[in-house]
């Protein structure tokens, strides 16, 4: 077996990059022009930003997270970048944590104010100190949030290192990978920059596709049409690298005898405000669904396999966007459940015979509602489903969550730590990892190909369309 | 008994609590101001049964892989906040109703507490001496706030049986680190059980509202058919 070493600790230390940022400024893009999508200026406070910024942000949540930790260290075994370097004492979370909390203890709170050092508290004190910051918060952690349930005090980690994302997005410090796709994010309205015309051609390619697969030429991939029940959201992987999922879903769609429709602007679910804790950036691309939800009087937000995705258009998007949810919003894993419950679809397990195992993602297992469901579809449409171990809300992350496939430059230590997810798929003897989510499926795919593991990634998805009875 | 001793077992530790009990209420207001953003999607569950469990948690070394999984660490916790509990309650109990330590059973209980809560403390602190991780976050905070604990402990299973004749440094000891402690924990990391309650509701009820917490939900359990996210904000 191949391993790639990331180098000991502190070798995390990419330089930040701005080409592309300065090649948006020169071009003046109405993102940069507009204030909306921040670069990095060599020449501005940025210490004095940072720290202001610090203390405009913090919600009571956030300060309790900080004030609360007794660095009782049982955080650092749920880590898979610990698991994987137990020697290095930098990998755990509450260190990674504590790079913000002696931020927080010397500018706001008590004692670290009057005796820094007493309580390790500190200051950054140039821009190499925040590109280190960023190293750490960016690159060191898969925001996974799997300390945070395994806290006893319940600190947040995750959210903590939200956070500091934020705080750093908002002076242009960030990995190129973030800037690039929060760029395509602003400027087009979804994050793979896919143009209007590339979105119709592909939809229309699958439509012809499912007909002449169904020998049914009724079938139809809507766009814009109104008044419908589901609103159809999409990630764009799926125009991009894997069409397939869209005519999968609109096989189940036709079959279910469902009126859907995909909206011609606000069709992506995916959010990397997300990942670069960029609030202003989540709220708005959230805001795109929601707005076309309402703008073609859909009664119900449905959203394809993405675990991100899901956990923002479902969960955080409405907070961030100031926008009170109007219409249920659910995963098309939820989707697909009422159909086989009401008997509207059909399946087939003995069509799926292959050793399945599944892999929640940690955006819709930890920080979402989603465990039982995708299981209990998959018990029905696969001959031979085996657990993975652990599962559920204990689960390891795919190693690509966070935002973590798009930043080049941690990726031999992302790779490295995967050795703790490739022994976890290794050990279900499965062929094929089915999970919920498109960024897991790069994920998972990586790890695969990394460790040669015999094994495909699928989704739910995917699955029911094969197993799916037409009469 | 001396009037030293009278007046540290007293007034010092009434002085000492007020001042605790007003550094607390700043601390709480301080808390309070931060802001705090309203939830505005459908619950998928329920944020007091979120808020409940996570409140809880501290019960149920099942509930976290890192408690289950480590069950002598939980046990280590168990044993080190009994003695904290009776370590309190002594400083109660041998100004204000010394009668009770006269029982030997009720002293003998006492001293076992905080005794084995000592000796928890000791290998806690050679632990953080010890690990890597644990030596690289830890503060002069968290190696005197241990320590401390640790003389609190030993002062306290000498101080119990009360013999403010014979030995009363014991009691001037006891009595001087609970009037000490009583003025550093509000700055110190010894007040996280202040925060507890706070981190462990806004996780509760964030995850409690998603139907995260608490866990072993079926699908059965869904709300079906009309999907999970489709009921209105209560």
């Amino acid at each position: 077996m191949r391993h790639k070493k990331a180098g000991p600790s502190g070798t995390v230390d990419a330089p930040l990059e701005t080409k592309s940022q300065r090649t948006a400024v020169r071009d003046a893009i109405p993102s940069v022009v507009g204030g909306r999508l921040r670069t990095y200026d060599p020449a501005a406070d940025n210490v004095g930003a940072f720290l202001r910024l610090l203390g405009e942000r913090i919600t009571r949540p956030l300060a309790v997270s900080l004030t609360a930790c007794v660095h009782c260290g049982l955080c650092a075994e749920s880590c898979h970048y610990f698991l994987a370097r137990p020697d290095d004492p930098t990998m755990t979370p509450v260190y990674k944590a504590d790079q913000i909390r002696r931020v927080f203890k010397r500018h706001l709170d008590w004692t670290g104010r009057v005796v820094p050092w007493w309580v390790h508290a500190g200051s950054p004190r140039s821009d190499e100190d925040l590109n280190r910051l960023k190293n750490i918060v960016f690159g060191t952690c898969s925001a996974c949030r799997r300390c945070t349930l395994n806290c006893p005090m319940g600190v947040d980690t995750g959210l903590l290192v939200r956070f500091t994302r934020g705080l750093l997005t908002e002076l242009g410090i960030v990995p190129e990978g973030v800037f690039n796709v929060s760029r395509d994010e602003w400027e087009t309205g979804n994050q793979m920059a896919v143009t209007e015309e590339e979105y119709l051609e592909t939809l229309q390619w699958m439509k012809e596709e499912v007909q002449a697969e169904l020998d049914r030429p009724d079938v139809d991939i809507p766009v814009d049409r109104a008044d419908c029940n589901v609103l159809y959201t999409i990630n764009p992987r799926e125009i991009k690298f894997d069409p397939r999922s869209i005519a999968n879903a609109a096989k189940v769609f036709h079959v279910a005898g469902e009126t859907w429709t995909l909206p011609k602007w606000g069709w992506d679910q995916t959010n990397f405000g997300l990942y670069s804790g960029d609030d202003k950036l989540g709220g708005y691309v959230a805001r795109n669904v929601y707005e076309a939800a309402e703008r073609l009087r859909a009664k119900r937000i449905v959203i394809s396999e993405c675990g991100h995705g899901y956990r923002s258009t479902r969960w955080e998007g409405y907070n961030w966007a100031g926008y009170d949810q109007k219409l249920p919003t659910e995963s098309v894993v939820v989707t697909l459940m009422r159909y086989l419950q009401e008997g509207r679809i059909r399946v087939d397990p003995s069509r799926n015979p292959e050793p399945v195992t599944f892999h929640d993602s940690c955006n819709i297992a930890r920080s979402g509602d989603l465990v039982e469901e995708p299981r209990w579809i998959l018990g029905r449409v696969c001959a031979d489903f085996r657990e993975m171990h652990p599962n559920r809300r204990e689960n390891f992350c795919c190693t690509g969550g966070g935002g973590l496939l798009s930043m080049a430059e941690y990726r031999p230590l992302r790779l490295e730590v995967a050795k703790v997810k490739a022994e976890q798929l290794r050990a279900t003897g499965a062929k094929l990892v089915c999970t919920m989510c498109h960024n897991c499926i790069d994920g998972l795919t990586d790890v695969i190909k990394h460790y040669r593991l015999d094994m495909k990634v699928v989704q739910v998805l995917d699955l029911v369309a094969k197993a799916l009875v037409i009469s | 008994m001396s009037a030293t001793l009278k007046f540290l077992e007293n007034e010092v530790q009434i002085a000492a609590l007020l001042f605790m009990a007003v550094v607390y209420a700043v601390r709480l207001v301080w808390i309070l101001r931060f802001e705090f953003r309203r939830e505005r999607t459908f619950p998928a569950g329920s944020e007091a049964a979120g808020i409940g469990f996570s409140l809880m948690n501290v019960a149920m070394p099942w509930a976290m892989e890192s408690t289950r999984k480590r069950p002598w660490f939980y046990l280590q916790f168990v044993i080190f906040h009994l003695g904290v509990a009776a370590a309190i309650t002594a400083t109660f109990i041998i100004p204000y109703k010394p009668a009770l330590l006269e029982t030997k059973p009720v002293a003998l209980a006492f001293q076992t507490m905080m005794g084995a809560a000592f000796l928890v403390g000791l290998m806690r602190l050679v632990r953080r001496l010890r690990e890597p991780a644990l030596r690289l976050i830890s503060t002069a905070d968290d190696y005197l706030s241990l320590a401390l604990m640790i003389l609190f402990f030993a002062a306290g299973v000498l101080a119990v049986p009360n013999r403010y004749r014979t030995a009363e440094w014991t009691l001037i000891l006891f009595f001087g680190l609970t009037a000490f402690f009583l003025v550093y924990v509000p700055f110190s990391k010894i007040c996280h059980y202040l925060y507890y309650p706070f981190t462990r509701y806004f996780l509760g009820k964030t995850l409690g509202h998603r139907g995260a917490l608490p866990p072993g939900k079926t699908a059965a359990d869904r709300p079906l058919p009309e999907g999970s996210g489709t009921r209105r904000p209560r």
